[in-house]
């Protein structure tokens, strides 16, 4: 059944797609790696782009393969937007040789460097967790599409200040609802370490039990480290990922349930992918508002 | 259109490099090694990015190359010298090796994302995009995929050892026996036979990624040793099986629009499945027919 419906959703995506060519030959191809960007694009370009994103809803960028038809997609492209700061891993290589050629663009490259988050000689590239820098790619993205596309600048500056203010009223918002949990209680532990972005632009302690990358193992002291701040903060809730699989926190809550301890599931954040198209959760606002309200939810 | 074929010229060339470079390992019973050097690389990576700081890809293809060189030597060591089975030393070795890498990831690199996925494993989609420039980057010529040229030496570099030392493998492969009382250096030719296996999985992986790699390193193999009756000819046959796969996956992943290098190795999988197939098919059909002679016979006995 759930095959049977993939199958439709791809027929229908076919014909939608086939009318939307006929009826707009002037859009300009953009495509890019995740849904976050693809929704930031959509929001400035409008109807004026034809947006189109290689990695589904739900795909933690570590573990998307490419298809035959990416490789179409993308040497049809008028213009490619990256993340970059290594999100992509071995394929930004590939983005930074393919500009020399094509309008290729990491959205992260104005970012002033003392906004990102180092670990060791790498970036942490999870910049959509900090509203302001996700603004900033917000006008990167105003910026090389008024380059690429000057007959449309104007349409573009526009609809980028409408929606970067949305952007802004929405930082202050998550901000506000921060404040909401108690000072102590402010320590959000996930799967893995994609929210420090967050945790550092909106002053919560982030703490997770796998590395940046998704594949590495954690280690027995972890847990237990993990274990001891959660019983000396009195902490009531974690939270799984929707693109992580949940057992390793699922485990944790077992381990300290058994030591006498109340603590539960908070919920399930969005992280390195957004939620499903057509749901709320499925823009970037809606996803920034859904993990907020979760995690405000659970430990306040 | 150019694109799909250098991404066909390249999936051909990894698939012939690695359907030759099989058939020694399937005749050795060695068929997972690539497997092992897909996982044990690892160590490679990490220890090359610890030492140099950095992800450069040739960093850590040189990481990766050395450590393949060291798990297929050793895991050979290990079942020459330690008498244990070839197959056991391989699995000892590589699950070492891997565990090495992920107690370094996790003491020294725990916050940066580096695996074998991210740093090493190429994406065959991509290979026309990563091309290089003969004469520098900025004032060169364009000459095609760097991935293509990577693999071309490296199936130039197999195919002309297997030609220029074809009687030795044989000998060393079929009759060590034989070949150490002819005063042929056997361990020599091992360990050149496994230089090229690392060699060759290390450079697919980088142009192809892991899972088509060992596919084409087994499965090929393993179809022209049900059929063959000489190296040669299974050298020919496992070429052949090779090259089919690749056309027939890459038709395939471009109907479904699917991975290519999965579709390459489902494709190899069914290619396969249809030889045994037949085999049976054709043994079945030749057992029934003296039956077919003698039923008349018993008949009449019986009337």
């Amino acid at each position: 059944m759930k095959k049977f419906l993939q199958i439709a959703k791809r027929i229908g995506l076919l014909l939608s797609l086939s009318a939307v060519s006929f009826s707009a030959q002037a859009q300009l191809q953009v495509v890019v790696t995740t849904g976050m960007i693809a929704d930031l694009a959509r929001n400035i370009g409008g109807d004026n782009l034809k947006v189109t994103a290689l990695m589904g809803s739900g795909v933690d960028p570590h573990l998307y393969k490419a298809t035959q038809g990416d490789l179409r997609r993308l040497s049809r492209a008028d213009l490619i937007l990256y993340n970059g700061l290594h999100l992509e891993g071995k394929m930004q290589d590939i983005f930074e040789k393919m500009a020399r050629k094509k309008a290729v663009f990491a959205v992260s490259d104005k970012i002033p460097e003392e906004n990102l988050i180092q670990h060791g000689k790498v970036h942490d590239p999870h910049i959509w967790f900090n509203v302001q820098l996700w603004i900033e790619a917000g006008k990167r993205i105003t910026e090389i599409l008024s380059q690429q596309d000057p007959k449309h600048a104007q349409i573009y500056q526009q609809r980028s200040q409408a929606y970067l203010k949305q952007l802004q009223e929405l930082n202050s918002w998550v901000h506000q609802q921060i404040e909401l949990i108690p000072q102590q209680k402010r320590i959000l532990i996930t799967a893995h370490d994609a929210f420090n972005y967050f945790g550092h632009a909106y002053g919560i302690k982030v703490m997770g039990l796998q590395g940046i990358s998704t594949a590495a193992e954690f280690g027995l002291q972890d847990v237990k480290y993990l274990k001891d701040v959660i019983v000396a903060n009195k902490i009531s809730a974690v939270f799984v990922e929707s693109s992580v699989s949940p057992k390793f926190i699922q485990s944790l809550v077992a381990g300290v349930k058994a030591e006498g301890h109340e603590l539960k599931i908070g919920g399930e954040l969005f992280s390195d992918a957004m939620g499903i198209k057509g749901t709320p959760e499925g823009t970037y606002i809606g996803m920034v508002k859904h993990n907020v309200h979760t995690i405000v939810e659970a430990l306040k | 259109m150019i694109n799909d074929l250098w991404i066909l010229a390249t999936a051909s060339l990894v698939a012939a490099a690695c359907s030759m470079v099989g058939v020694f390992l399937i005749l050795r019973r060695q068929a997972l090694l690539g497997d092992a050097i897909s996982h044990s690389v690892l160590l490679g990576i990490v220890l090359a990015y610890l030492l140099s700081g950095s992800r450069d890809l040739f960093v850590m293809l040189f990481g990766a190359v050395a450590i393949g060189l060291v798990t297929a030597w050793l895991s050979d060591t290990l079942h020459r010298f330690g008498r244990i089975q070839a197959d056991a030393s391989i699995g000892i070795i590589f699950t070492l090796f891997f565990a090495l890498g992920v107690i370094l990831v996790s003491l020294f690199a725990g916050q940066i994302d580096l695996d074998q996925e991210c740093v090493l494993y190429g994406e065959i989609a991509f290979v026309p995009f990563d091309t290089i420039y003969l004469g520098g980057m900025e004032n060169g010529v364009e000459i095609g995929p760097r991935a293509f040229w990577t693999i071309l030496v490296v199936f130039a570099i197999v195919l002309i050892s297997i030609l220029l030392a074809f009687q030795r493998l044989q000998t060393v492969s079929f009759h060590p026996s034989l070949a150490a009382s002819l005063g042929i250096n056997i361990l020599f030719w091992h360990y050149f036979l496994m230089t090229l296996v690392s060699m060759t999985t290390v450079a697919s992986f980088d142009a192809v990624g892991a899972i088509l790699v060992v596919a084409l390193l087994v499965i090929p193999a393993s179809s022209a040793y049900l059929l063959a009756k000489s190296l040669k000819g299974m050298l020919w046959i496992a070429f052949a099986y090779s090259q089919v796969a690749v056309v027939v996956g890459y038709a395939v992943s471009y109907q479904l629009d699917s991975s290519i290098s999965a579709s390459i190795a489902v494709a190899a999988g069914i290619l396969l499945a249809l030889t045994i197939a037949i085999q049976l098919l054709n043994k079945r059909y030749r057992q029934k027919q003296p039956a077919k002679q003698f039923a008349p016979e018993q008949a009449s006995s019986n009337a």
